[in-house]
């Protein structure tokens, strides 16, 4: 089963990275996500140094910007310090999201068929699927932490951030991303066409990743769209990976919370990894 | 021994009214070439499917290499293998690649994989080629390294779904050829489908022409041909003495006519009732001075079962094939 999983998913893994066109794309989607995001969305600059009749001054403006990084942005040291948890699990998302074609692209050139008459299990099929879109998504997760903290004005890590930060955050987006996974590898096994995959998935993500905090403070949401929210394995990943940026060293009740939101994703990863499985193997039955 | 291919009353239907497959029911022994014979949508590549695991069965049963398809599919793909009717090698992998690959996901041992890749591409002349992508491949030899991709893991039966579907008449020939010389070499039993009359003629053992999703006939292609079809025997004597008679009185010759000194008739197998008539000719004091025959093609065999000939790109044309006499040629 390992050795089945290995060969699979190399291969895969092999076509993406000889294969520019598919690499470098994610490199630009990661820095573009964050200059345009983490820029011209960035409310701090969108305060007028006049306001209703009041000039403020320079120092006054800073200070005000500073108050809503505290008290909006967790204390974020910069906007995009806040931001780049957020856009890293929209990165997961999307690619998670579209990662399928390739596995629809398999069973429509028939690829599929020789691994179904091949004696290997069809959980290493699935797996295989499920892993590689995985590696692909968590190396530009990666790269995107990367040129965060590379920008001018980018990620400014809290003080005290160590290994155990980056243990964690890294492994918030894994559960996330492999729970996702799951969820559209399954999805992609099931659909005999490309447009079926694309239609679902653009209904499926906009929704998932919108009732998340990604991009958006939870605090401004309204009651409904906060309860959604708390429940969204989205939220659960990106609140986890920016307490873990913007503090260094988190405090008990952060802690606790974050071991709460960690606990869902575990609970979040292994049911899609069942579901999935279960739908997979349906999938690649005879028909 | 039991065959290695049995298929007992097999019917695949699709719904909502579909019946791709029905009631077929045939063996295949070990050693053997068994061809599927049959025009577009007449049930070739559903058969294979269901043989192969990967399509269900909806009613009857199959065995192959010993184990039921339905109830041990994973000992069954441990036995075959499969070339597809569409080509499947990865394109944007190399040559070799595939079939490392191949010989991976069939768990050839690691030791053995590089001796097998490398006598594989000797075999099927792709040592060139190997180090290219397959993107870069033609069609011809894309449907070589598929070939070749089927048989890394040295299976016991190897299914081939029209092997050289879209080839030219050279590499069509060489592909009879590399199926030949595994069969004989190797022992490998195949099971293949093909729309072409003479590569069913020329490679299979024994064939089943399949035609609506069902069996009409199964047997030798000699046999199909002598039940169905027989040659058309044209002598002319040296003398005006009229043969006809004693020509009807020859075992299995039909259908005698005289034309001044030519005669012409229908026997199932010239060579056998050759010495017969030369010797009544001979007796008679005359002797034979032309001889030509005709041999019947599958073609005339297909049209009897099925009612209808194969389309003309698909096999040569109805016309029969007229050549001399090898009066060493051995009877079947
Ligand atoms: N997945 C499917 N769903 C519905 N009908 C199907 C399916 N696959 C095949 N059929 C139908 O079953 C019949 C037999 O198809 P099959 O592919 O077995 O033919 P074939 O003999 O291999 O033909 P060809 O020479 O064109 O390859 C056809 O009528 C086809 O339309
Ligand atoms: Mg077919």
């Amino acid at each position: 089963m390992f050795d089945d999983l290995s060969a699979l998913t190399g291969r895969a893994l092999r076509k993406w990275i000889r294969n520019p066109a598919a690499v470098l794309p994610g490199f630009f989607t990661a820095l573009f996500y964050l200059a345009l995001f983490g820029n011209s969305f960035n409310p701090t600059s969108l305060i007028p140094s006049n306001m209703g009749g009041f000039q403020l001054t320079p120092a006054e403006l800073l200070s005000i910007k500073s108050s809503i990084l505290t008290q909006t942005f967790q204390g974020a040291a910069t906007y995009i310090s806040y931001l780049t948890a957020g856009i890293i699990c929209l990165i997961l998302v999307f690619n998670m999201a579209f990662g399928g074609i390739d596995l629809v692209l398999d069973r429509q050139l028939g690829f599929l068929s020789t691994l179904l008459t091949a004696p290997i299990s069809r959980g290493s099929i699935y797996f295989s699927g499920v892993a590689q879109n995985m590696i692909k998504a968590m190396s530009l997760a990666f790269l995107t932490f990367l040129i965060a903290i590379l920008l001018p004005d980018g990620l400014i890590l809290g003080k005290g951030f160590g290994v155990l930060n980056f243990i964690g955050i890294f492994g918030a987006f894994a559960l996330l991303a492999f729970g996702l996974s799951c969820v559209f590898t399954a999805l992609a096994l099931s659909v005999r066409a490309i447009d079926s995959l694309v239609a679902i998935v653009n209904f499926a993500t906009f929704p998932l990743v919108f009732t998340s905090t990604a991009l958006f403070p939870g605090a401004g949401f309204p009651s409904w769209l906060l309860a959604i929210s708390n429940e969204n394995p989205i939220t659960k990943a990106t609140d986890s990976a920016r307490l873990l940026m913007v503090n260094g060293v988190l405090s008990s009740s952060q802690l606790s919370t974050l071991e709460w939101d960690i606990a869902y994703l575990v609970v979040f990863a292994a049911v899609m990894a069942i579901v999935g499985y279960i739908a997979a193997r349906k999938a690649l039955a005879p028909v | 021994m039991p065959p290695i291919i049995e298929a007992e009353h097999l019917t695949k239907f699709y719904p909502p009214k579909t019946k791709a497959v029905e009631d077929v029911s045939f063996s295949v022994d070990e050693g053997e070439v068994f061809g599927f014979l049959g025009p577009n949508g007449a049930g070739k590549t559903t058969t294979i499917k269901m043989l192969t695991t990967l399509a269900s069965i909806t009613s009857g049963k199959a065995k192959v290499a010993g184990f039921d398809v339905a109830h041990d599919p994973s000992a069954v793909r441990r036995s075959i293998g499969v070339v597809p009717q569409e080509l499947t090698a990865d394109d944007e992998l190399k040559g070799n690649e595939n079939l490392v690959l191949a010989a991976k996901l069939h768990h050839v041992p690691r030791s053995e994989v590089p001796g097998r890749v490398k006598d594989l591409l000797k075999l099927f002349d792709l040592e060139e080629a190997a180090n290219r992508r397959v993107r870069t491949f033609s069609g011809g030899m894309r449907r070589r390294l598929q070939m070749a991709m089927g048989l890394v893991h040295s299976p016991k039966v190897m299914f081939l779904d029209e092997p050289t579907l879209g080839l030219d008449v050279q590499t069509r020939t060489k592909v009879w050829d590399y199926i030949t010389r595994l069969n004989h070499d190797r022992g490998l039993t195949v099971f293949m489908t093909t729309h072409y009359l003479e590569e069913a003629d020329g490679l299979c053992d024994r064939i089943a022409i399949i035609d609506h999703g069902a069996i009409k006939v199964s047997d030798s292609p000699a046999h199909l041909k002598e039940k169905f079809g027989g040659d058309v025997l044209s002598i002319s004597m040296s003398g005006d003495t009229d043969l006809s008679e004693f020509l009807r009185t020859v075992p299995d010759v039909s259908d005698v006519t005289r034309e001044g000194r030519v005669y012409k008739m229908k026997l199932p197998r010239t060579e056998r009732a050759l010495p017969v008539i030369i010797e009544g000719v001979t007796s008679r004091g005359l002797a034979i001075t032309e001889i030509s025959f005709s041999r019947p093609k599958l073609d005339d065999v297909f049209l009897e079962v099925t009612g209808r000939s194969m389309r003309e790109d698909e096999g040569g044309g109805q016309d029969s094939w007229v050549q001399n006499l090898n009066l060493e040629r051995q009877a079947s």
